[in-house]
């Protein structure tokens, strides 16, 4: 089988040790507080430029999931959670460090994580050469529907202003738009300027939004003073008892369940799914469990958790078989996949198979050796933690900086980096999200060829968009979509309004 | 929860500025698509109607947050592990940092990597208030020396020694 070619190449000494090094930098990375996962593929692009292309894709492989799981450690540990992919974890999972249970909460968030992984890992494994094959028989008018659903999604549905989330969509739109036209070779927009002729790189525009542009934020409002952690207990009791486990196991399968789904349709990747796992388990406990929510329930970290990388891999689903990352995460691996001119697609199994089967085997190893390597580095991970944040944001200005130079080891190109930064700045301090622009940027471009091709096939006629059914059934899919996630968002903020609401009683 | 406080009321100003930006990319858009020039073999929508589209979505969008900015709606900050919500706007740092990032571009030809490197890390450093400053000096230096070798020597990116360290033959590729 070509799984099995995919780990006979994943399994060379040299590849484990490229895949350990992206495990172990991913998730150091993903612990910094400020760093998302989409930060941390960004901000370690940089890392591969040398590697041959399975290497690099092992590496990536291990920083996507790394990233992952260094996030939930941050929303434990540290008493301020933050970002939004993580928040849902950090509800219960800093009540649980702070009643002393640090490390159970950090152990079921690992092994959940762990077992999800692998088990969407599996998933994507059967399904991924299915949607392909699929996939080969789509044409221009069923990739403008995919795609008007993943941009819909990514810009109107998931952040907290529609017309922000537009804006930053069109903005990114805009960005794609600068250089050559891909279909008539024409410039446009580049103001006879050399630099612009060839387009704004991706990599600039995501390192400078998602690591200047935080950097830039954090430092407007830098909270001094020292960093405050919730000390991980050691001892027998703090490892997870023989009630934990009996009280993990079902969260952790059912959130795997809610995650990969919901991570395959472009419908929104992780958060989504982690607040949908988070009010099930609340929904599903009973007794003196569902008093604990809000309190520290295992249940509350172990779901959502466990929906978080479940998630992850499904978006991998789309991003290999389509060619249509979902979030910003899945649109920096597709960027990582165009330097080495692997374009992600239907045909990806067909010509590049031994790559793509090597990246998924990689993944099942990664995922493994996140499990052996996080809990006993929990150490190390809370002295990441504790840098102090002058250093901390200063480190992440000159890895920012060094990936920029290093896209064309070209000064001016940090300059653009600065201005994106000084944008995302402004976004982040009006509330707009960042995600939609990063998105749109990379889609952009391939929107633009498949609606120009869908309309020369019919002579400018605009009802062929509507023509095939296929693309009809994705159009009224994403009307469910809307109504389900205007539903959705009742639920979210019910759920985030509870706790608060339980504490005020406290 | 303090992550979901509420954003101060503030004078909505700079973000109806923000707002407009989008709107003025977007009508310098839409006043340049039309030189676009289209090929005379072209027999579809041509170069020119996706960028119109976009940049009419900008402008209504812009448009579309300047007025809910005026009734009142404003934008809600992000959060982030870091951030201390109401303190203010510290623009002396900001300025500082945007600063030391300019000087980092113009010293990486002439300086060469490390040292820009240094300066840029020490430079944020001290503007973020880190203290004592020798330890903060002393931290930049190893760490651009330690980076120059692992990207440049070790990985093979091309970042340029600069005259103080061309002779070092680890730095290279």
């Amino acid at each position: 089988m070509l799984l099995l070619e995919g780990f006979s190449t994943a399994l060379q000494p040299v590849y484990l040790l490229y895949a350990l090094g992206g495990v172990f930098v991913g998730t150091a990375v993903g612990v910094l507080p400020g760093i998302g996962p989409a930060m941390t593929v960004a901000l370690l692009m940089p890392i591969t430029y040398a590697l041959d292309p399975a290497a690099a894709l092992i590496v990536f492989a291990g920083i996507y999931y790394g990233g992952m799981y260094g996030g939930s450690t941050t929303s434990i540990l540290l008493n301020t959670p933050g970002e939004s992919s993580s928040i849902v974890t950090a509800l219960e999972g800093n009540k649980m460090a702070k009643a002393g249970r640090g490390a159970a909460a950090l152990a079921t968030a690992a092994i959940g994580s762990f077992i999800a992984g692998t088990i969407a890992t599996v998933l994507l494994t059967f399904l991924a050469p299915v949607v392909a094959d699929f996939a080969v028989g789509l044409g221009p008018v069923d990739y403008v529907a995919l795609m008007v659903v993943a941009f819909l999604t990514v810009g109107a549905l998931l952040g907290a202003s529609v017309l922000r989330g537009l804006a930053s969509l069109a903005l990114g739109l805009f960005i794609g738009l600068i250089g050559i036209d891909d279909s008539t070779a024409q410039q446009r927009f580049t103001f006879d300027n050399p630099t612009l002729v060839d387009g704004i790189d991706m990599v600039l525009v995501a390192v400078g939004l998602f690591a200047l542009g935080e950097a830039l934020y954090v430092a407007s409002k830098l909270r001094h003073g020292p960093v405050e952690l919730i000390p991980v207990s050691k001892g027998k009791n703090a490892w997870l008892s023989k009630e934990d486990w009996k009280r993990s196991w079902k969260p952790w399968l059912r959130g795997t369940f809610i995650g990969f789904p919901i991570g395959t349709v472009p419908a929104g990747g992780a958060d989504v799914s982690t607040f949908l796992s988070y009010a099930a388990e609340r929904k599903l406990a009973k007794g003196a469990n569902k008093a604990q929510f809000g309190k520290g329930a295992i249940e509350g970290v172990a779901g959502p958790e466990a929906a978080n990388n479940a998630a992850a891999a499904g978006v991998l689903v789309p991003l290999l078989t389509l060619g249509i990352p979902t979030t910003a995460t899945a649109a920096m691996m597709l960027t990582a996949f165009q330097r080495y001119q692997i374009q992600p697609g239907p045909l990806l199994f067909e010509n590049q198979g031994a790559l793509v089967w090597t990246l998924i085997a990689s993944l099942y190893v990664g995922n493994l050796m996140l499990l052996v390597l996080n809990l006993p580095l929990v150490g190390l991970w809370v002295k990441i933690l504790q840098i102090p944040r002058p250093y901390l944001y200063a480190g992440i200005l000159v890895f920012a900086a060094l990936g920029a130079f290093s896209v064309n080891f070209s000064p001016s190109d940090v300059g653009i980096l600065l201005v994106v930064g000084i944008l995302g700045y402004f976004m982040r301090r009006y509330g707009y999200p960042v995600a939609p622009m990063v998105v749109a940027m990379i889609l952009g471009p391939m929107f633009e060829v498949q609606l120009r091709r869908s309309l020369q096939l019919s002579q400018n006629d605009p009802t062929a968009l509507f023509s095939s059914p296929f693309a009809l059934v994705v159009y009224v899919s994403m009307a469910l979509i809307f109504v389900a996630s205007w539903w959705l968002r009742r639920r979210q903020a019910a759920v985030e309004a509870a706790p608060a609401r339980d504490k005020v009683s406290v | 929860m303090s992550s979901l406080a509420t954003t101060p009321a503030k004078r909505p100003t700079g973000e109806i500025l923000f707002a407009l930006v989008f709107v003025s990319v977007g009508v310098a858009g839409l006043a340049t698509a039309g030189s676009i020039p289209i090929p005379p073999s072209e027999t579809g929508i041509g170069p020119r109607a996706f960028p119109y589209i976009v940049c009419g979505m900008l402008v209504l969008c812009g448009a579309g947050v300047v007025l809910q900015v005026l009734r009142g709606k404003v934008g809600q900050a992000e959060d982030s592990e870091d951030l201390d919500v109401t303190a203010k706007t510290d623009w002396v740092a900001l300025a500082k940092l945007v600063g030391f990032v300019v000087l980092h571009i113009f010293l990486i030809e002439p300086a060469g990597w490390p040292v820009a490197a240094a300066v840029l890390f020490s430079g944020a450093a001290w503007s973020l208030d880190a203290k004592p400053l020798w330890k903060a000096i002393t931290v930049s230096v190893i760490l651009a020396l330690v980076l120059q070798y692992v990207f440049g020597g070790l990985l093979g990116v091309s970042l340029p020694p600069g005259p103080l360290f061309e002779g070092v033959p680890f730095f290279h590729g």
